[in-house]
């Protein structure tokens, strides 16, 4: 008889995700589901609106990856509206979109996935002397190594613990088997929980300067809306830029020093998760950060492309705008497509809601119906997987050198080959390295900032299109950006100076969506398949791969 | 109706047929405040609401455009609310006239004032010449003005208030706000209703116009002189 | 619960020495907009109290509260999280999943039955037995009226639970309310913003704990130390508004000086926030400080005063959808209109040689 193991709420991740496991008699998921249980209905309320207030919906579409939505958004009207934004805009964006990733990265490691593979309790146990002693050894650079240091940390979750009231940390999974670290490691992975809290706080300053505040900066259709001006103490000046300048200083630190050596020490322990989780083996990026225009697809930091079914000699060319390509299937949705169709290019896309779930409080999804308010999306009919593996494999496979370096080299410390990046293991990994790129280029990108500003140049918006009057009466566009979690398009439609229609393809959407007509899963139940539980009532194995994804439910559903 | 019968003055020289004097001093100096701070509030108003011209460029503290432009709005809106003050105490105590014209929604043979009035203006039917207001201009008055300007007075003094929490203002008018949807919304209404006066203003001069045009009562004058006459006719005084 | 620790106590034993103490229980005080006077009954009431029960829900939202929140400058997150609250049950942060937290949050309800605090992130949707919002299985909807019931009281974080937000905007395809529809029976606390500055929500927070009571509210039910007054009464560009110096247009020369942005469509004028005041990120900056008008978030239905760059919204009837000044000139052409119908109908029908009336 299979056992059923739900999940519900997955807890660490953004939104609302249920996932149900089918196991078989010696405990191995042989069957997984994975519903998105909440919908707002975004893409309907947008309908009518003013295409220039479209980012700001966009952007409440998701708090975690704040500014993503608003960027795609702002892109799609200008691809509608023809506009071309100045390059300093395009470096501003920049930076707020890799400010972003770091960020988000960094709090999901630590905050959200983190607690995974680091047992908390064991930490007691751990020795202050030794752990600085490991700490040292795992990253020689970060100056947070010394005895007397952990030893306070040692202290606060003592009493923490002793307080008899544990918090978010109550009832969970301490103890489990599945836990390998030695205490010193749980120490120090404590230790860097609440650093890493106490930094984040500090690098979104970077958005705060340029969009006056975070979670949701601000955008504007055109460019930005902070005026650059050297001169003045009222727009982006020397103390503005330096407050920049500092906290990307900073970000290398911690991600250098911190992120990464903590990421290859905890992954070193954990061996038999470079085999479990893969999943779909494609993966599909949009690539992103401009170098010359959001035209210029050669030109992004991050390479576009296909790889299907793990084959890294070669990367396919992706074309979101191809009706042939990118389709949205509702087969296991709860939504409803007119004239029966069932499967429609998000420039035709449709959102109508249409629940066919159980009657709550309900106790299992039925797989052979409707399970999820997220929507299947293909490419050419697969399953695809994207986010920071995706971006990775599809750097790593076009050859690109500072992706070869960082990868090789993090497989060479771990001693496994590429084939163990098809993982749970390589998912988190993948998005650690994809960080350490991330910082650089933050570097570069300030750095082509002040240049530019040297140059004379400071503008910050074209404002040609901005009035309504200059457009045509019907047109439409596209944006793209490789959001944290993965490729994100926006659809606009604009008609008689409204939005028509606007549908948005979510990395999360991609990753965590049911199963589409041809009954092909999705990436986390793909993902899910095969791996073996120690204990089914407490799933920390579910929670490991699911994690190793980054959800976002309130993204994927929208 | 409170029909008075009333002989007609008829001194040839020194009145002119039918001369009635109507408009006592407090409904021509109401009417007169009422009128130039309403035209006032509209035009700073609608300057508040889209500032057409600025100081250019130059050091702000030298410049209070905006501020000034408040400044009159306020002041034309303090005006406006005492002559609303001092028209409605004249209502009561006030002489017949001054009460003449108001609604009386209860009453048949206001409806039929009403209806013979508009079919008057439209030249289909003819109806008696009135000392105060007709139904109709009664009616306009109450709705247009009265409501209109207790609207804007209730919202523009809302509004005033945000600056001064827990002011004299908020305590007195604080509840106007939530119950128009909030401040932005309170603002869009009293933005919207100022087109109200502009509407107003031109059927009323039109009106005011057309009457002594048409009728040769004086009432372009009237307002001033407080004087209305009348050529001959059933008068309902 | 007498027996367990106060936050002073909890301080003390993370080896944090009392002047370290004093001087953070001055900064929570200054951020509370409280003066110097006040200190010592803070000082009192962190070394007395044992850390409150605190279940946070998450409903139909983007999580961008938690995300603010956890960007608190002064207490940090960390403070908060250990030291002051005691965060039972927040499926953002949570490191038990399914029946393991679900479980913990009946406890809680049980175990501190009226002394728990709920803090609600994000509303629920009443459409369709609330189907768009589950968790466990069970509605949204239901949890939160079941764990409200014995509620101490009640924190609305963010405008998605204080008004609605987002997700509550035109046409509301979910029908999501927010919880002071849902909840009427419980003192509730609206903390609005999209999101909130993360330091009026753990100033909220540390002021009911500290002072052991409700903060005062103003008739929206914001407390007042942080929604008393508007943007725009306290702005540092006020100076240019009353000046009349605009920005007309991005990236213009007003832009770069920094000139008002009401003609951009700032909201600042109709907004109660503390943005122009405790600004964002630790004081980095906020939405006009960085050139941009506000768009009014902490304030009801304000994703329908759209569009956000023009300084008025269009009126939405049936049949219409203009600019009220669209409106009214049209309104104003039809009255001319009507005039001079009137006046060539009347010098069509009326008899030359006399003004009065026919009898
Ligand atoms: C926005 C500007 C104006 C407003 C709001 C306004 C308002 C009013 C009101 C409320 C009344 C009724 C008086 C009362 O019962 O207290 C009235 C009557 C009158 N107004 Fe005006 N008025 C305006 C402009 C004018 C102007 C410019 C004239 C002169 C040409 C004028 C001439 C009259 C006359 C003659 C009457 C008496 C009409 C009658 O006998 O029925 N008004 N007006
Ligand atoms: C006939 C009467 C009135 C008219 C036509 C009128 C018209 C206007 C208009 C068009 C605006 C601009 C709204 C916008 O687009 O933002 C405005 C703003 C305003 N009005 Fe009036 N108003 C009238 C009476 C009053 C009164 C009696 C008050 C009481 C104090 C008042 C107070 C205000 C205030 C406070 C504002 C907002 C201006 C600011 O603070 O920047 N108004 N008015
Ligand atoms: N999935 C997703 Fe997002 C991301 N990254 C957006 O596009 O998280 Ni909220
Ligand atoms: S209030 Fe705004 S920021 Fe907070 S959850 Fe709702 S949409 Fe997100
Ligand atoms: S920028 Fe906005 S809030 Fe500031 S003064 Fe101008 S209108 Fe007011
Ligand atoms: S948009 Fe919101 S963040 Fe502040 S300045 Fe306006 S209330
Ligand atoms: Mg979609």
């Amino acid at each position: 008889m299979a056992t059923r193991v739900v999940v519900d709420p997955v807890t660490r991740i953004e939104g609302h995700l249920r996932v149900e496991a089918m196991l078989d008699g010696s405990n191995r998921i042989q069957d997984a589901i994975s519903s998105g249980t909440m919908w707002r209905g975004i893409e309907v309320i947008l309908q009518g609106r003013d295409p220039r207030d479209a980012w700001a919906f966009c952007e409440r579409i998701c708090g975690v990856c704040t500014t993503v939505h608003a960027l795609a958004s702002v892109r799609c009207v200008e691809n509608s509206l023809g506009i071309t934004i100045p390059k300093n805009a395009e470096i501003i964006r920049n930076i707020m979109f890799l400010t972003q990733m770091v960020q988000d990265h960094v709090v999901h490691f630590y905050h959200l996935h983190a607690l995974d593979w680091v047992d908390i309790v064991s930490a007691l146990k751990a020795d202050p002397a030794a752990t600085a002693s490991l700490a040292r050894s795992v990253s020689p650079k970060w100056p947070l190594a010394t005895e007397g240091y952990f030893r306070d940390i040692a202290g606060t979750v003592k009493k923490f613990v002793e307080s008899g009231q544990l918090g978010i940390f109550q009832n969970a999974y301490w103890g489990h088997p599945a836990y390998k670290l030695p205490p010193e490691a749980n120490l120090m992975a404590v230790a860097h929980y609440l650093e890493a809290l106490k930094w984040q706080k500090e690098l979104v300053k970077i958005h705060t300067v340029f969009g006056g505040k975070n979670p949701h900066p601000n955008y504007v259709v055109g460019g930005m809306a902070c005026a650059i001006d050297l001169n003045s103490d009222n727009a982006i000046n020397m103390e503005r830029l330096n407050l920049v300048k500092d906290q990307i200083t900073a970000a290398i630190n911690v991600v250098e020093n911190m992120y990464v050596p903590d990421l290859l020490a905890i992954a070193s322990f954990y061996p038999e998760w470079t085999t479990y989780g893969g999943g779909l083996g494609n993966y599909m990026a949009y690539g992103d950060i401009p170098q010359n225009g959001i035209a210029d697809v050669a030109k992004f930091r991050f390479p576009r492309g296909v790889i299907l079914d793990k084959n890294l000699g070669e990367v396919l060319p992706v074309d979101p705008t191809d009706p042939e390509q990118i389709q949205e299937e509702i087969a296991h949705s709860w939504y409803q497509y007119p004239n029966g169709k069932t499967s429609l290019h998000p420039w035709d896309g449709v959102t109508e809601a249409h629940y066919s779930g159980p009657k709550t409080p309900y106790k299992e999804l039925d797989e052979t119906k409707a399970y999820s308010w997220l929507k299947a999306p293909r490419w050419r009919g697969h399953a695809m997987e994207v986010g920071p593996l995706a971006r990775m494999l599809v750097g790593y496979a076009s050859g690109r050198a500072e992706f070869k370096e960082v990868v090789n080299a993090a497989l060479g410390k771990l001693k496994v080959g590429p084939a163990a990046l098809f993982s749970t293991l390589g998912r988190t990994a993948a998005r650690g390295l994809e960080t350490q790129l991330a910082v650089h280029w933050l570097q570069d990108e300030y750095d082509k900032l002040i240049a530019n500003l040297k140059a004379g140049d400071s503008a910050t918006a074209d404002t040609h299109s901005w009035s309504p009057e200059t457009w045509k009466p019907e047109s439409k566009g596209l944006g793209f950006t490789e959001a944290p979690r993965g490729a994100l398009c926006h659809w606009i439609h604009i008609k008689d100076k409204k939005i028509d229609n606007y549908q948005i393809v979510v990395p999360s959407t991609w990753n965590a969506s049911p199963k589409d007509g041809k009954g092909q899963h999705g990436a986390y139940e793909a993902a899910l398949i095969g791996t073996p539980m120690a204990d089914p009532k407490r799933p920390v194995e579910i929670l490991r791969t699911i994690h190793s994804f980054d959800p976002c439910l309130a993204c994927a559903s929208h | 109706m409170d029909i008075i019968q009333q002989p007609l003055r008829f001194v040839p020289g020194e009145t002119r047929f039918g001369q009635r004097y109507v408009w006592d001093v407090p409904i021509r100096l109401t009417h007169w405040v009422t009128a130039f701070s309403v035209i006032t509030l509209f035009a700073t108003g609608m300057f508040i609401s889209w500032p057409i011209v600025g100081p250019g460029t130059g050091e702000p503290a030298n410049h209070f455009l905006m501020g000034r432009v408040r400044q009159v709005h306020f002041a034309s809106a303090y005006a406006l609310m005492f002559s609303f003050i001092v028209r409605g105490y004249w209502f009561i105590v006030g002489g017949r006239y001054a009460r003449s014209g108001m609604p009386r929604f209860w009453d048949r043979r206001w409806w039929n004032g009403l209806r013979i009035q508009i079919l008057e203006y439209m030249s289909v039917e003819t109806g008696p010449a009135h000392v105060g207001h007709n139904a109709l201009a009664g009616v306009s008055y109450v709705v247009m003005v009265g409501g209109l300007g207790m609207f804007q007075i209730l919202t523009g003094f809302a509004l005033y208030s945000q600056s001064n929490p827990g002011g004299f203002w908020d305590s007195l008018l604080g509840w106007v706000i939530p119950l128009c949807g909030g401040s932005f919304h309170t603002q869009m209404l009293h933005h919207l209703a100022s087109w109200g006066f502009v509407i107003f203003f031109i059927l009323h001069i039109y009106i005011v116009l057309f009457g002594a045009a048409r009728y040769k009562n004086g009432l372009a004058g009237a307002m001033i002189s407080g004087e209305k006459f009348f050529r001959e006719g059933d008068l309902d005084l | 619960m007498a027996s367990q620790p106060s936050t002073y106590d909890l301080i003390r034993q993370h080896g944090i020495d009392r002047r370290t103490f004093l001087n953070y229980c001055t900064r929570i005080t200054a951020a509370m907009g409280l003066g110097a006077a006040v200190v010592p009954d803070v000082v009192a009431a962190m070394e007395n109290k044992p850390r409150i029960p605190v279940i946070w829900l998450h409903g139909l939202e983007c999580t961008c509260c938690s995300e603010s929140f956890i960007r608190s400058a002064h207490p940090i997150a960390q403070d908060m999280i250990l030291n002051m609250i005691s965060l039972d049950y927040d499926d953002v942060l949570q490191a038990a999943a399914g029946e393991q937290v679900e479980e913990i949050r009946r406890r809680i309800m049980k175990e501190h039955k009226g002394a728990y605090i709920l803090a609600v992130e994000g509303n629920a949707p009443t459409k369709d037995d609330g189907v768009y919002c589950t968790i466990g299985g069970q509605s949204f909807l239901e949890i939160l009226k079941e764990t409200a019931a014995d509620a101490k009281a009640v924190i609305a974080w963010g405008s998605c639970a204080s008004h609605g937000c987002v997700q509550n905007a035109r046409p509301n395809p979910t029908g999501a309310q927010p919880v002071k529809k849902i909840i009427t029976d419980k003192p509730i606390i609206n903390v609005p913003g999209c999101p909130p500055i993360a330091d009026v929500m753990t100033g909220v927070l540390t002021y009911i704990l500290t002072f052991d009571k409700l903060p005062e509210l103003d008739r929206a039910g914001r407390p007042k130390m942080f929604y008393g007054q508007r943007i725009h009464d306290k702005c540092y560009r006020r100076p240019f508004f009353d000046a009349g110096q605009f920005v007309e247009q991005w990236d213009d020369e007003g832009a770069k000086k920094g000139w008002c942005l009401y003609k951009m469509g700032c909201r600042g004028p109709s907004t109660y926030n503390s943005c122009s005041t405790i600004k964002w990120n630790e004081g980095v900056s906020f939405p006009i400080g960085s050139g941009h008008p506000c768009l009014g978030c902490s304030e009801e239905n304000f994703w329908d005063n759209g569009p956000f760059y023009e300084r008025l919204s269009n009126v939405i009837v049936p049949g219409i959808d203009s600019t009220p000044d669209q409106l009214g000139k049209a309104l104003t052409v039809l009255t001319v209109a009507g005039v001079g119908a009137h006046v060539v109908s009347q010098l069509v029908r009326t008899p030359k040689n006399g003004a009065s009336p026919e009898k």
